[in-house]
């Protein structure tokens, strides 16, 4: 590391700022495998383990917690984690400012209101619909939901044949205010069970991971994220203005819309899947760039690590902190987040 | 392999206070319980039992079952003893690991508990559902009843309740047939969050008014007006029914700042209920939760309704 | 064209020219059908007073903008009629100002000039980026960040990326001979009077000896002169001048377009070089 000089920034070098985000990860999994409201001794997690690879003839009750409810709880969390970190990564990247998140084009508002419009209509349009919702309708429903937003907030920012990220943000901004209008509508009508289930869903929850949806939102997520990272060094080149990028030969339109897809499926499957989960695409890509520098092949998977780490973290203490009870994840995200956060700026700025 | 099993359960449970120290081994889903059952035999050991419904936690405690409680939800509130226990959050946002964490035999409850997905990994881990669909009866209050004294192991028992909150009942049923006349006009208000909301028909609270021998002032001044479940509440409205009396509960009226404050509403000083403040307030979980004090709610409810007219 | 296909060919590979272009946006023209020929092997100045149109011109030819009217012909074949890449491999522009997000280094952002050859490294292998920064004198930056850099150093930092784009002729088919562009808008406004000079010397270098096509937005006429060999006047969106730079900017031309009195300075003692002239406003 090179000495501090004003207006240098000490930056740590790739392979070990990825080597620690998969350590971080591996730990935080590791860690979330052992806790949880239901005992699992370190012993009997090796035993589920060795189960796991030999085949065991009677699962024990910690095999069938562990293999049934915790395990895919936490592929869900990584899967979360990643999708939040990449794409708040490719939006702040594709908006050239490190305040943006993939909330910005409308995938999580999109979401938010077909969730409280399945929830409060739903029981008034279909009554046979089972009154606890948590079955696919709501997935469905939120996820198409984000797409259609999004979609919407897309074609609003087309001028001239090319997107333009300026009426990007202003579209974004004006539909996301209108879907919170409508969810509050919505929370006007709703009565005292749907107001609660509708607060529950919009501060998110990694409960009720069923292996059929988590395989589903990993497969997802993977692929969005293998799409993604190719679009690192075009992101860099985008840095320097789209015009210069598309003077270097950056095919910028499609760079635009591959960003903007690869948010909305990554990030609308999540929070169909897990409610709102706030904070971390915003502050994933921010520490990366404090530890690493703002190259993006450095930041994309980096975040991608990093925000599998900070919902891991965050997930076992809403596990366990008000057992067996559970706090929702969307409260514990920032409250993991923004420690970790300052201690990085601390660390690592020399002046802000 | 079983003693040594045995031996982690034990240290286990040392190591988490919140779990009583058993002697026997049991496994998660309650198969020594239930086959020792089978056998014929009495079960090695009563069921733990797990409630998320603030009714059924009233039925365990009336037939002497609390020790077996090991569990409840956020809104099992009485008896007082009940807030006690461990408390595994509100009845719709359960969390799977947290409530085998309790290694319950059995969860009782009304079918609104949730989310599906956590029950059904919970009913796939091997511990018996009992969950009661909540339609606004005396049936009700019966099936919920049936279904503790099967959670408990104590069927003997609980049908010696039921027999006993029968009587009760019949009792009540029998009072309110007994007064003839007008019927006083009631509307039930829910004010615990957010705007006022009034109670249309296929509601706890609707159920209530008739058993008590009112009228839903909101549902009986024309059927075409007439809604299921709850409605915002508007001055119009109100005007329009006309109550003797307002029903609404305890928490309600505090969450709203006091009485004067509940009467304040607009559109209530215009009723007939408000020249003579004739006001019901009731616990939420003793007035609509349709439990074992129902009898008791209703006789109350009604003699209230008979003050407002009198 | 039957006539252009006579002539060298690689004359026209040399060549980007502007036939009849316009540019219009609703309620004026920033560009009247403008024609004009850039060679390889020179350095262009682009003159005229503010609002002449010269950056609009500049947007056409980078292809920024696409011309209302006309086209702009880059060895022979339309613009729009190539690849980006293949443009992008010999043909680097620098802005007049470019905004960097977030804090990227000098450096960095100098790599970034050798974004279009990522697939096809050079022969040498050399650290063109390094080299590149020598060029400009902003190695000793390398490790800043952009955004700390004063406006000067990051006009040099955002030249040496343009070199770094096009250090080396393209590799690969059909371009063997290809022309290598650099187009500058107003590359000398920030930079202090030695910079001013050291950044002409080797732009010019760069055309005399490697055979580099350079067009620059200049606003310092004695720049022009001492620097450019060629030069295109415009004014009010037209082209009033073109030709060579001595020959056009004649004290006549500098009044009617830049309505200023030009006084020549003829070079001290005899030594060769260009007159330059000394101005005053009229009276």
């Amino acid at each position: 590391m090179k000495a501090l000089r004003h207006g240098d920034h000490r930056r740590l070098p790739a392979s070990l700022v990825l080597a620690g985000g998969v350590l971080l990860l591996a730990l935080s999994f590791v860690i979330g495998s052992a806790r949880g409201a239901y005992a699992i001794s370190p012993l009997q997690l090796w035993n589920v383990l060795l189960d796991m690879l030999g085949g065991s003839t009677q699962p024990t009750p910690e095999h069938l917690v562990f293999m049934n409810i915790r395990l895919p709880r936490l592929l869900l969390g990584v899967a979360a984690g990643a999708a939040l970190g990449l794409s708040g990564a490719l939006m702040q990247g594709l908006f050239r400012n490190p305040l943006a998140d993939p909330g910005l084009i409308g995938v999580s508002s999109g979401a938010a209101l077909a969730a409280g419009m399945t929830i409060v209509l739903g029981s008034l349009w279909f009554p046979e619909m089972p009154r606890t919702l948590g079955s696919w309708t709501l997935v469905a429903a939120a996820f198409t939901g984000s797409l259609l937003v999004t979609m919407l907030v897309y074609a609003l920012s087309q001028q001239d044949g090319a997107t333009r990220v300026g009426l990007m943000l202003l579209a974004g901004v004006a539909i996301n205010a209108l879907a919170g209008a409508g969810l509050g509508y919505l929370t006007f009508l709703a009565t005292d069970e749907q107001l609660r289930n509708i607060q529950f869903w919009l501060l998110g929850s990694l409960g009720g991971a069923r292996w059929s949806a988590v395989a589903l939102v990993f497969a997802m997520v993977t692929a969005a994220a293998g799409s993604g990272i190719a679009l690192a060094r075009p992101l860099n080149a985008i840095a320097l203005g789209e015009a210069q990028a598309a003077l270097l030969g950056v095919p910028v339109e499609r760079v635009k819309r591959l960003a903007v897809l690869l948010t909305a499926l990554a990030v609308g499957a999540v929070t169909a899947t897990t409610g709102i989960i706030g904070f971390i695409g915003l502050v994933a890509p921010h520490c990366v760039r404090l530890v690493a520098g703002p190259d993006h092949r450095i930041v994309l998977p980096g975040s991608a690590l990093l925000g599998a780490a900070l919902v891991l973290a965050a997930d076992s203490v809403a596990r366990t902190m008000v057992k067996p009870a559970e706090l929702p994840l969307g409260v514990l995200t920032a409250f993991v987040g923004v420690p970790f956060f300052l201690l990085l700026l601390r660390h690592f700025k020399s002046r802000l | 392999m079983k003693a040594g099993f045995s031996l982690l359960r034990r240290r286990d449970a040392l190591r988490y206070f919140s779990l009583p120290v058993v002697s026997a081994v049991p496994g998660v889903g309650g198969l020594g319980a239930t086959a020792a059952r089978a056998q014929g035999q009495a079960p090695v050991r009563m069921p733990r039992i797990v409630s998320v419904s603030g009714a059924t936690t009233e039925i365990v405690y009336a037939l002497g079952a609390e020790k077996q409680l090991v569990g409840t939800d956020t809104t099992s509130l009485y008896p007082a003893a009940a807030l006690q226990t461990p408390k595994v959050g509100y009845m719709r946002q359960l969390s799977a690991e947290g409530l085998l964490s309790l290694k319950p035999d059995a969860v009782i409850g009304t079918t609104e508990a949730g989310p599906l997905v956590v029950m059904d990994q919970v009913r796939s881990a091997g511990v018996k559902l009992e969950l009661v669909e909540a339609d606004h009866t005396w049936t009700e209050v019966q099936r919920k009843v049936a279904a503790v004294g099967r959670a408990t192991a104590r069927v003997a028992q609980a049908a010696a309740l039921q027999a006993k909150l029968d009587a009760q009942w019949a009792e009540v049923l029998a009072a309110v047939a007994r007064k003839g006349g007008r019927k006083p006009r009631a509307i039930f208000i829910l004010s615990h969050s957010g705007s006022p909301q009034v109670a249309g028909e296929k509601t706890a609270a609707h159920a209530m008014l008739n058993y008590a021998g009112l009228d839903n002032a909101l549902v009986s001044t024309g059927g075409s007006a007439n809604f299921a479940g709850y409605r915002a509440m508007t001055p119009e409205a109100v005007v329009t029914a006309a109550p003797d009396v307002i029903v609404t509960t305890t928490q309600g009226v505090e969450a709203v700042g006091g009485l004067e404050k509940f009467w304040q509403r607009p559109g209530l000083e215009l009723t007939p209920a408000y020249k003579r403040r004739a006001l019901v307030a009731l616990d939420a979980l003793y007035l609509i939760g349709f439990g074992p004090r129902l009898p008791q709610a209703v006789a109350e409810l009604h003699q209230a309704g008979l003050k407002a007219v009198a | 064209m039957n006539a252009r296909n006579m002539h060298d060919f690689s004359l026209i590979a040399g060549l980007l020219e502007v036939v009849g272009v316009g540019v219009e946006v609703p309620g004026r023209a920033l560009l009247r059908a403008a024609s004009a020929q850039f060679a390889a092997g020179q350095v262009t100045a682009v003159l005229g007073p503010n609002g002449a149109g010269k950056s609009t011109l500049m947007s056409v030819l980078t292809g920024q903008r696409q011309p209302t009217g006309g086209d702009v012909f880059l060895a022979g074949k339309a613009l729009a009629a190539y690849a980006p890449i293949d443009l992008a491999r010999v043909r680097a522009s620098v802005a007049q100002e470019t905004q960097v997000a977030f804090e990227f280094t000098v450096r960095e952002v100098v790599e970034l000039g050798r974004y279009p050859h990522r697939s096809r490294p050079g022969k040498s292998g050399a650290d063109i980026p390094l080299q590149a920064m020598q060029a400009t004198a902003v190695e000793h930056l390398q490790h800043r960040a952009l955004n700390t850099l004063s406006g000067g150093e990051k006009a040099r930092v955002h030249l040496a990326r343009a070199l770094a784009q096009v250090w080396e002729p393209a590799v690969g088919p059909a371009s063997a001979q290809a022309t290598r562009w650099l187009l500058l808008d107003e590359p000398t406004a920030a930079l202090d009077l030695q910079h001013q000079h050291r950044m002409l010397q080797l732009v010019r270098a760069w055309a005399t000896a490697q055979g580099v096509g350079v067009v620059a937005v200049l606003h310092d006429l004695n720049l022009a002169l001492r620097y450019s060999d060629r030069c295109v006047v415009l004014q009010g969106g037209e082209v009033v001048g073109s030709g060579a730079t001595a020959e056009v900017l004649t004290p006549a031309c500098i009044e009617k377009v830049w309505g200023v009195v030009a006084h020549p300075v003829a070079p001290q003692g005899g030594a060769a070089g260009p007159s330059q002239y000394l101005f005053e406003a009229p009276i």
